[in-house]
């Protein structure tokens, strides 16, 4: 039997289906059909697809320049982190190398768009466990390191600042001491955090033990990022595979073993004390110099393939661009870490309380525009 | 367990109340603007741009020779510049074919401004574009080549408690 006014399922028995979204205020452009037992889940199938746009298809009939602005339009708060991977596969394809400052720059673009990507989530899972002051703090933090990122590319968040071949434009002259007074001030803020959230017994009640996603169970259902890191294990592309320069600054990779929401979260929060460190070091680091390798003409590279693997905001970004020697790509493939954590939440919510299911879901950074590409 | 539970609420307690008295960062926008000061711009003989706000272009009528080249650039991207007939004659400009921009798609990349060669077509830091016709938001060559004014009173600066605006 169903009924379709309130979109309720009867299995028989005593199990009923739910169905959480796509207009759920917080689950994004994203359903998932939970099948309950009283306050139990016993089954949860994630719906996603209500926002593809075709994004690998639509790359198909643009040049290498004009997919930036597009590309980036998946994930807009994490926009470096979505093109960069794209910029550098295509610098593969047409054979260009950016100088060493548009490398810098690169990583400081990246990093600020983590922090801002990391605020963002952090703001939405303060209101979903009912925390009002957590959705005020970090939304307001989150304007400075917009402002910062403004001052260099351009726009709010979407710069498309990265293109094949370098940067587009240089730092502002004013921005390494803007930058340093807004670290300074963060990693005091970020002890406020831990004091009003991370330690606050109204938080971990509801996230400790919570949704535990064991070492075997994260490798076996290939959950990447800060999920992934979350569970013991330090695996980060940055060390891992080292793209742009990041083998030239020392940093260390947040881990926790317990697996849990709480777990997730923290890991999250000490990843933006690693980026604010990463920024300081890179902005000690950079010479004056060229920020730009010039390319006559319009961009058109060998037939071949290239594959790029970075880690964006959410965790490992891939590209694979395949090329037939036209000013278009033949083929671009992405695969984006929110896809990938999707499996996860199928895992975690089976088993645990009605109530439990927010906490659970928005712990896995799950971004519905980015896994649908 | 007890001891955890109470020293949190209260340590949670504390830095909120502590946060009731600082100074807040908050922008009035109406009353208050921010005066950004430069707009995007960019370099065709060295290739590169000048760090700056991606606001409502500004076209330099004089240098613009109708070459079509931010058209093209903007074809698969926002598909917003279209090239329409000027009145007036051009020096520069012997097709009396200038840029026409609808607001009302662009989505602000500037890689219009990249692709002029002559230098004619920049970025400024005006932002209020909003109106109450969709036609309006259509801005003719001669709309773009008035520079905006400067209507910011206020600066963003950072200091220990964040921002402030003054």
């Amino acid at each position: 039997m169903q009924n379709a006014a309130m979109n309720i399922e009867d299995k028989g028995g005593d199990q009923l289906v739910l169905h959480v979204g796509p207009q759920h205020p917080g689950s994004g452009h994203f359903r998932i059909l939970v099948t309950v037992d009283g306050d139990y889940i016993v089954g949860a199938k994630p719906d996603p697809g209500y926002v593809h746009r075709g994004a690998e298809k639509m790359a198909e009939y643009r040049d290498y320049i004009q997919n930036i602005p597009h590309l980036e339009r998946p994930v807009i708060i994490d926009a470096t982190g979505v093109t960069l991977p794209y910029v550098l596969a295509a610098e593969k394809i047409i054979d260009v190398e950016a100088p060493d400052r548009a490398k810098y720059i690169r990583m400081i673009m990246a990093e600020l768009n983590r922090i801002i990507s990391h605020l963002y989530w952090l703001g939405i899972y303060g209101i979903f466990l009912g925390h009002s002051t957590m959705f005020m703090w970090p939304m307001g933090d989150r304007e400075l390191f917009i402002d910062l990122a403004e001052s260099i590319g351009g726009t709010r968040v979407t710069f498309s600042y990265v293109v094949p071949g370098g940067v587009r434009n240089d730092m502002p002259t004013n921005f390494t001491e803007r930058a340093l007074k807004t670290f300074d001030y963060f990693e005091k803020r970020i002890e406020e955090y831990k004091k009003i959230f991370f330690n606050n017994p109204l938080m971990t009640a509801r996230t400790e033990g919570i949704g535990i996603m064991t070492k075997k169970d994260a490798i076996g259902l290939g959950i990447t990022g800060s999920n992934l890191r979350a569970c013991g294990i330090d695996s980060d592309t940055r060390k891992d595979e080292p793209y742009c320069l990041y083998d030239n600054v020392d940093f260390e990779i947040p881990t926790r073993k317990e697996g849990d929401s709480y777990a997730r979260c923290i890991v999250r929060l000490e990843e933006m004390q690693q980026s604010m460190n990463i920024m300081k070091q890179v902005l000690d680091l950079m010479e004056p110099g060229p920020i730009k390798q010039v390319i006559g003409g319009v961009m058109r590279g060998e037939p071949g393939e290239a594959f790029v693997r970075t880690e964006a905001a959410r965790g490992t970004m891939f590209y694979h661009i395949v090329s037939d020697g036209e000013k278009n790509p033949y083929r671009v493939k992405i695969s984006v870490p929110s896809f990938r954590n999707i499996i996860g939440m199928t895992h975690l919510l089976v088993g645990s309380r009605l109530a439990d299911m927010p906490a659970i879901y928005w712990s896995l950074d799950y971004w519905p525009v980015e896994a649908d590409r | 367990m007890n001891i955890k539970l109470i020293t949190g609420i209260l340590g949670a307690f504390a830095v909120g109340i502590r946060n009731i008295f600082k100074r807040r960062m908050t922008l009035r926008y109406p009353e208050q603007k921010l005066d950004i000061e430069s707009g995007y711009t960019f370099d065709a003989k060295s290739n590169t741009g000048s760090a700056g706000f991606k606001g409502r272009h500004i076209l330099y009528t004089d240098k613009c020779t109708g070459c079509s080249l931010c058209a093209i650039a903007c074809e698969n991207i926002a598909d917003c510049i279209d090239m329409v007939q000027v009145e007036g004659s051009w020096p520069t400009n012997t097709k009396n074919i200038m840029p026409q921009i609808d607001y009302g798609r662009c989505v602000f990349c500037g890689f219009c401004v990249d692709a002029c060669p002559f230098d004619c077509l920049f970025m400024t830091p005006e932002y209020e574009l909003s109106a109450t016709d969709k036609r309006k938001l259509v801005h003719t060559p001669f709309q773009l080549a008035v520079f905006p004014e400067r209507k910011g009173n206020v600066k963003l600066i950072p200091d220990d408690g964040g921002a402030h605006h003054d």
